[in-house]
């Protein structure tokens, strides 16, 4: 569905990522883990298509990314940045509307019927249906990022990058954010996740890329590319005899 | 078409009726009513068909032009206090009608005027996006706009000055100060094409305006081009407020009113805002225009100035509002 190969960015003339490879498939939900200023973040963007691409191939459903317009790519791949900001106080439902600019670009109550349905789908997986009809700037920052990431599930594109998705939201919805993503990759959707949360990454992912320092430097099932090894290598943390984590040497 | 917009069309044409038969030549109501119908004497036709239909409809669209410019420029800044006056664009846009009309470039083309106070209006508009682009804030984009209207004011001075066949100084004043009286079908028609292709590019970008809403990177990424959105609007506002300025001279603060007080009847959606923000901007110059011939001063108080009057205590009010939510 989507391939990476050799991909190298740069920002303000330095190299972000640096020669980053891999390939997901349709169906497949990958989380992409690493320290603070890994280019997690980049990586997602050069994959969205906002972060300009300085070598390097990006293949999205067999297409070369260079090659698609920007409303073509928009149709494959949707993507939740990590800072989003409203400039205006929307409704929740016309911020969810804007997810599905590239079939309808109208605001909910202009949509067509399966528009309005697509939407409302969006809001009800994202456990936000209750919010319709809300001022988004009233409601909390959880329930904003649920409202985002309704947004982003409105769009009808197979391939969902996001960003750390989970920043803001409880426990619970943190896991039925995991779930959720699970479910959209089970009907073979392809899903890209930054994630923070390592526990998190290895009970529902079954795939863990790591970055460090821009590279791509583990890929794998969650035992094997989050083993002990790069823990300390990577996070500088040890797993204790109890299971949790906690801050060691490198 | 939504409820609002159908509501307020119906107010607009009402008071366009009614500012057909207010005036200071004295018409009885029912011979307005005959001559508006097409009978009665010549002398009235001419008084509500050549002299007051024409002036209400410059009042109309220019308040239109200028409601649609306010709200495409509010929703590209993503800032309320965004207006062709307060930014400059008006000053900048009659600075380019001065210099058409001093230096004698009217007697080469009759477009002349609506030409030069459009690129006039094109180039604040140009530096304003720029300035905007490369991240400048709320703050920064009022301060540069006042910078540019105090500008454009000594440019137009300096204009006075060198002109090779100086008129008076009441022209300029005229133009600073915004009027639609005595303007004929004639004026109307020249306008009418800017004012169409500038709504119409403005209008186009609306989708694109509500998708900015959630900031450059995540539109770009949704497929919503924000360079297209961008010129688009800066151009269709360039547009409207020249061939307003064209029309009417500078008239301040009518674009700023009407997105504000409208933004809660459509969910504060900035694509949704446009339309009734032009027949609201409309409405209020024209019942602005319709106050100002009934009220009883010695000499007809200028368009531009009672608009002032009622829309700088409104942008104080939205300014102060903005400190106490930003503080």
């Amino acid at each position: 569905m989507i391939s990476v190969n050799g991909l190298s960015v740069s920002l303000g003339g330095r190299r972000v990522v640096e020669d980053v490879s891999f390939a997901l498939g349709a169906g497949e939900f990958a989380a992409l883990t690493g320290p603070n200023g890994a280019g997690k973040s980049t990586a997602l963007k050069a994959l969205a298509g906002v972060a300009a691409v300085e070598a390097g191939r990006i293949e999205i459903g067999a297409a070369p990314a260079a090659s698609l317009n920007a409303l073509a790519r928009a149709r494959r791949v949707a993507w939740l940045a990590q800072t989003r900001p409203v400039a205006w106080n929307l409704r929740v439902e016309d911020v969810v509307s804007i997810g599905r600019f590239t079939e309808a670009p109208a605001a909910y109550d202009r949509m067509g019927a399966e528009g309005r349905a697509a939407v409302d789908g969006a809001l009800a997986k994202a456990d936000a249906a209750h919010l319709a009809g809300r001022a988004f700037q009233a409601l909390s920052g959880g329930e904003q990022a649920r409202v985002h990431l309704a947004r982003l599930l409105a769009s009808p594109a197979p391939c969902l990058l996001l960003d750390e998705p989970c920043a803001a939201l409880d426990i619970a919805h943190q896991l039925s954010l995991m779930e959720t993503l699970a479910a959209e990759a089970a009907a073979g959707r392809t899903v890209l996740v930054v994630l923070h949360d390592l526990e998190l990454a290895a009970r529902y992912c079954r795939r863990v890329l790591v970055m460090e320092a821009g590279r791509l430097v583990a890929d794998g099932a969650p035992g094997e590319a989050l083993s002990a090894e790069v823990l300390g290598r990577v996070f500088g943390v040890q797993r204790g005899a109890d299971g949790a984590l906690f801050r060691g040497p490198r | 078409m939504s409820r609002l917009t159908l509501i307020l069309g119906l107010i607009a044409a009402a008071l366009l009726a009614v500012s057909a038969l207010v005036g200071t030549a004295p018409v009885s109501l029912g011979d307005s009513l005959a001559a508006l119908a097409g009978q009665g004497d010549a002398a009235t036709r001419t008084i509500l068909w050549e002299i007051r239909l024409p002036r209400a409809a410059a009042a109309f669209a220019v308040g239109a032009a200028l409601g649609l410019a306010g709200a495409g420029l509010q929703g590209l800044l993503q800032n309320p206090l965004a207006e062709p006056g307060v930014l400059g664009v008006s000053a900048f846009s009659a600075l380019g009608a001065v210099i058409a009309i001093f230096f004698g470039l009217t007697a080469a083309s009759s477009f002349a005027v609506p030409v030069a106070a459009i690129l006039g209006a094109g180039v604040a508009t140009v530096l304003l996006a720029a300035a905007a682009m490369r991240g400048a804030g709320s703050v920064t984009l009022l301060l540069i706009g006042i910078g540019l209207s105090g500008f454009a004011g000594a440019l137009m001075s300096l204009a006075l000055n060198m002109a090779p066949n100086p008129y008076s100084l009441s022209d300029l004043v005229n133009w600073m100060m915004g009027s639609v009286a005595n303007r004929s079908w004639a004026d109307l028609v020249l306008a009418a094409p800017a004012l169409a292709i500038g709504a119409a590019l403005v209008l186009v970008a609306g989708p694109g305006l509500r998708a900015l809403s959630l900031g450059d990177e995540t539109a770009a990424s949704l497929g919503a081009d924000p360079k297209r959105t961008r010129l688009l609007v800066i151009g269709g506002t360039s547009l409207l407020a020249g061939a307003s300025v064209a029309t009417a001279g500078t008239i301040g603060f009518v674009g700023i009113v009407a997105p504000h007080v409208l933004r809660p009847f459509v969910g504060h959606d900035p694509q949704r805002l446009l339309v009734p923000s032009a027949l609201f901007a409309g409405i209020v110059l024209l019942v602005a225009d319709i106050a100002i011939r009934v009220l009883p001063f010695q000499q007809e108080l200028k368009l531009g100035v009672a608009a002032a009057l009622i829309g700088g205590p409104v942008f104080i009010w939205i300014a102060a509002r903005m400190g106490r939510s930003f503080s």
